[in-house]
């Protein structure tokens, strides 16, 4: 087979690739569509709000990492510094959303956004400031050697962050489709006065989700902190594109911000791969595609298109 | 209104008389301040203060052997962000406000070559410890470098492969930023002029982490060899991305290697890569006493962009102590054009970074040495000068 | 010092002009767009490439920056057409993205991450302007933003401008009065282009150097922040904008304690700036100048009565 002028023997790889590639954008997009939904802003901190709780998963991991006292207490520790990490984001996004974005909820629609981007650029440099702008080696909990699949090699980690990807995405809709709490939440955000008439402590639910969402992103910061080391700017550039990745897949909806990244994933990869020019241009392909794909589905691939009414 | 003429007239007068001197005066209590103009922020913001922290020690050294005449140096760090035009105001504040007589910097080539017209102008002698890219050398009077620059460190390594370790396919692998595209692309043309065969080149971006694409594809060029002029944080990535792929190729770099960072980051992986930075004799005693220093004093070990913004900072620092006067009143006079003359004489000045020897063009001389990596420690494997267009080897 | 300070108010003029300009497209229309720095960066590439490899004179290379960045905002003016809100917002950001990539990628022409180095200064009455003159470099400039704030205000006060105001008031209910909404939309982003281009020509110009990292995606962010700080749909709050962020950004540098304080402490100010300034006034320091649509009808119609 020889799809494109892509030689075959590296095709598998690159499929490899883009889909881990994607996984890591989906699995940030994931806490960023949550947000959103809820309020239907866009929360541009939250790829600190990662990086934050990274930061805490990762001093609390480095501080007990002793590879001598054997596998089963390195994935212990690994296990609670994500727990700790997970509380640190949830902490930190409740208070971010009390502190920042609460006093704006009626203002002027480009408020919050701003306010968003102040409190991202506040994060990201204190973050430089107190644990310096080197970048930081996460340590694999676990033997992280590629296994072979036909030729190709794809590695446990990046196994570990397409599962946990999907099971993320898949206890999301869940929670969201089928909890009382979820219940509340599609209410919150579909009317927010009107939920409140209903008997629902509509602060409560946005304070739920902004701890849930930055959780999330907790989650995948560490994972993406083994792949990618630990660093101020860790959530800055990858929290756009998983940020664009949940706009193309249609934001607001879960299974959308999985299949946006991927999408986007895989488009880094082949996009350049199939025409065969550098890889410094994958932006330029990946940007154009995505463009080209909310001009025929100006609401994202998997929302419907809902006609504005008079 | 004779007299608004006379104010005039008296404030023109004195503004011909403040541009007609030569020489400036520090009014004594007050500081000679010497410049830094980096990164200090952003992605490369540990270059930047690696580096200002080897100025940091040569101004304390300069301080604790007396200063100039009595007279006290002050470092004024200005952050670039690696930004051009964040790179602007920062010049124009240490050319305007605080007057510096030195600058050690800028970083990045691309920010140096828009700052170099700017200190050109205002007289101040400017010191790159780092930026490499072929055309900065001659773009002033008072612009210097010591580092080596991508032409000759790119050609050393072009024949280097070629000849010396006689690989014959490479693969090559850059980011696009002005570091890595200048030297990818300058080791390119000399490899292939000396009958080596680059079988891919492959970019990334600023700021990548993600490397598997172009590793793949390398993969599938089957190479014998993988150049990687880039910085650590990346090159670390692609150690490790490339083992994930099953990339058995040999890895060569640049001097952004350098940076002891390399062992937290790619631990293990770092053995055995062969990579280029200037040198003098081996493991020269300047260089172990002054890396104890900064070891003892920052925690952490220098890289040898640092090393060169040492001895950058120590040869404005003589200079400024070789040519300056008390006048009267107790002020000390610094004439900028001598310290210029005194800076571009530099001939075999026996610094951290090696023998430092200016051309005419405020260019490096240097030898480069080849290095490698044995149990996470840096090696220096063998050490050449271009002699002419030939390589030769000193023993 | 007083070199340091005409400097700030140089960058100041300049990004004045960026900013009135995405204000037309933000402020008047409401159409969010993330994609000014691209703009500017067309322009400056376009004077620089012009200037340098084509030895053209700086006049004759703004007046081109100007049209060429005006030509990509028709391109991108199109999809706002058929997006709404943050759709229009992200497609925008990644046309900001797409023209940063290109010109890191587009080496033979812009010399990739290096940039372009030695753009002359432009001349005037015979006498080429260096970075250095700062005195006639900022009369030049704040020529410049006066003149945008006129062009702009005369637009604003026209029948342009109402339309432009209906469709960001209810846009079903403009086209339904007849407007033709496309029409106005790539409108307004054309001209918002047009203007970047020439703040960008002028950037690349008095910088004498472009490079590829200045024009990010940060840089569409503060001018952005320059529109709204000010108070959106009113030029002269950009201005007082335009002000407030370039001075914030240098504030350590003209207090000279930038030496002293770590650098990030710069940046979390300038956070902190943007979190205060969004809770306390929302609307912006001044705020939008309603106009008074009746007073302004009754003059044209007594115009037109003459």
């Amino acid at each position: 087979m020889n799809l494109f002028n892509i030689p075959s023997n590296e095709l598998l790889q690159h499929l490899i690739n883009g889909l881990t590639l994607g996984a890591i954008y989906s699995l940030i997009a994931l806490g960023y569509t949550m947000v959103y939904g809820i309020l239907k802003f866009i929360n541009f901190a939250h790829g600190e709000i990662l990086m934050a709780g990274t930061y805490a998963g990762y001093y609390f991991y480095y501080f007990l990492y002793d590879p001598s006292k054997g596998a089963a207490y390195t994935i212990g520790i690994f296990i609670a510094a994500l727990v700790i990490a997970m509380i640190a984001s949830a902490i930190l996004g409740v208070v971010i959303e009390k502190v920042a974005y609460k006093p704006l909820r009626k203002a002027p629609r480009l408020a919050p956004l701003l306010s968003a981007i102040g409190v991202s650029i506040i994060l990201a440099n204190l973050a430089a400031l107190f644990f310096g702008t080197k970048s930081k080696k996460f340590e694999y909990p676990f033997n992280n050697s590629s296994m072979d699949i036909g030729g190709s090699s794809i590695t446990p980690n990046q196994l570990m962050i397409l599962a946990v990807g999907l099971i993320m995405m898949a206890g999301l809709k869940l929670f969201v489709d089928r909890t009382r709490l979820g219940k509340a939440m599609r209410a919150t955000s579909q009317n927010q006065p009107v939920a409140a008439l209903m008997g629902i402590n509509v602060n409560l639910i946005i304070s739920l989700t902004f701890a849930i969402g930055s959780a999330l992103a907790a989650v995948a910061g560490v994972l993406i902190a083994l792949e990618y080391k630990v660093y101020p700017t860790m959530g800055t550039m990858a929290g756009l594109k998983a940020f664009i990745a949940a706009v193309v897949g249609g934001i607001g909806n879960i299974s959308g911000a999985m299949l946006g990244g991927i999408i986007l994933g895989l488009l880094e990869t082949f996009g350049v791969v199939i025409l065969g020019i550098p890889q410094g241009l994958k932006d330029t392909i990946a940007f154009s595609v995505l463009i080209l794909i909310l001009l025929l589905r100006p609401s994202g691939i998997l929302m419907k298109n809902i006609r504005e009414k008079v | 209104m004779k007299k608004l003429l006379a104010v005039l007239f008296s404030l023109m007068l004195l503004s011909f008389v403040a541009c007609g001197k030569d020489s400036d005066v520090i009014e004594s209590g007050k500081t000679i301040k010497i410049g830094f103009l980096g990164p200090m922020t952003g992605d490369a913001g540990n270059y930047g203060k690696l580096m200002s922290q080897s100025v940091k020690i040569a101004i304390e050294e300069f301080n604790a052997a007396g200063g100039a005449e009595g007279f006290n140096a002050e470092l004024i760090v200005e952050d670039t962000e690696g930004k051009v035009e964040k790179g602007n105001p920062a010049i124009e504040k240490l050319a305007g406000v605080d007057k510096v007589f030195g600058i050690v910097g800028a970083v990045f080539s691309s920010v140096s070559l828009a700052v170099a017209p700017k200190a050109e102008a205002a007289k101040i002698v400017m010191i790159s410890p780092s930026s490499t890219h072929k055309d900065l050398p001659g773009k002033g009077k008072f612009i210097f470098r010591d580092v080596m620059s991508d032409a000759l460190q790119a050609v050393v390594f072009g024949k280097y492969l070629a000849k010396v370790d006689n690989v014959k396919t490479v693969a090559i692998l850059y980011v696009k930023n002005d570091y890595s595209q200048g030297l990818a692309m300058d080791f390119k043309a000399q490899y292939e002029k000396e009958g080596g065969k680059v079988v891919a080149v492959e970019t990334a971006l600023q700021g990548d982490k993600d490397f598997k694409t172009q590793l793949t594809k390398i993969k599938g060029a089957n190479p014998e060899a993988l150049y990687v002029p880039n910085y650590v944080a990346e090159i670390a990535q692609i150690l490790e991305q490339a083992k994930q792929l099953g990339l058995k190729t040999k890895i060569y770099s640049a001097d952004g290697f350098s940076n002891p960072q390399i062992f937290e980051l790619a631990g293990d992986l770092s053995n055995g890569v062969i990579y280029t930075q200037a040198a003098e004799q081996p493991a020269s005693q300047n260089k172990i006493n002054f890396e104890a220093k900064y070891q003892a004093k920052w925690g952490e070990k220098p890289d040898a962009f640092s090393l060169n913004a040492y001895d950058g900072a120590k040869i404005i620092l003589n200079a400024i102590k070789e040519t300056s006067s008390k006048g009267m009143s107790g002020v000390l006079k610094v004439d900028r054009d001598k310290v210029r003359d005194f800076v571009a004489k530099t001939k075999d000045y026996d610094g951290a970074s090696g023998k430092i020897t200016f051309t005419a063009d405020g260019d490096l001389v240097a030898n480069i040495g080849i290095y490698t990596v044995e149990n996470k420690q840096f090696k220096q494997l063998k050490m050449f000068k271009l002699d002419g267009e030939k390589l030769a080897e000193i023993k | 010092m007083l070199n340091f300070i005409l400097l700030i108010f140089i960058y100041i003029g300049i990004y004045a002009i960026a900013a009135m300009g995405l204000n037309l497209i933000v402020g008047y229309t409401g159409l969010l767009s993330l994609c000014q720095a691209g703009f500017l960066a067309i322009g400056a590439y376009t004077t620089a490439v012009l200037m340098t490899t084509f030895h053209m004179g700086f006049w004759e290379s703004m007046i081109i920056s100007g049209f060429i960045a005006s030509l990509f905002g028709i391109l991108i003016g199109i999809p706002t057409l058929r997006l709404k809100g943050d759709y229009l917002a992200i497609a925008t950001l990644g046309f900001g993205e797409i023209v940063r990539n290109v010109i890191l990628n587009w080496d033979s022409v812009t010399k990739g991450p290096m940039g372009i180095n030695g753009i002359p200064g432009p001349s005037i009455f015979g006498t080429t302007l260096s970075s250095m003159d700062k005195p006639a470099w900022i009369v030049i400039i704040w020529i410049f933003v006066a003149a945008t704030y006129y062009f702009i205000r005369r637009i604003i006060r026209s029948r342009v401008g109402r339309a432009l105001e209906a469709i960001r008031e209810d846009e079903i209910a403009a086209s339904s009065m007849g407007i033709n909404t496309a029409k106005y939309k790539i409108g307004a982003f054309t001209t918002g282009a047009f203007l970047a281009g020439i703040a960008g020509s002028l950037f690349a110009a008095f910088n004498q150097s472009v490079a590829p990292l200045t024009f990010d995606f940060m840089m569409s962010i503060m001018i952005l922040c320059m529109a709204v700080l000010g108070g959106l749909g009113n030029s002269f709050a950009t201005i007082v904008g335009a002000v407030i962020i370039v001075l914030a950004s240098e504030l350590p540098r003209l207090m000279g304690i930038s030496h002293i304080i770590p650098p990030q402490l710069n940046q979390i100010l300038f956070g902190l700036i943007l979190v205060l300034m969004m809770i306390y006034r929302p609307q912006g320091i001044i705020g939008r100048i309603k106009l008074n649509y009746a007073k302004i009808v009754k003059e044209e119609i007594s115009d037109l009565e003459k």
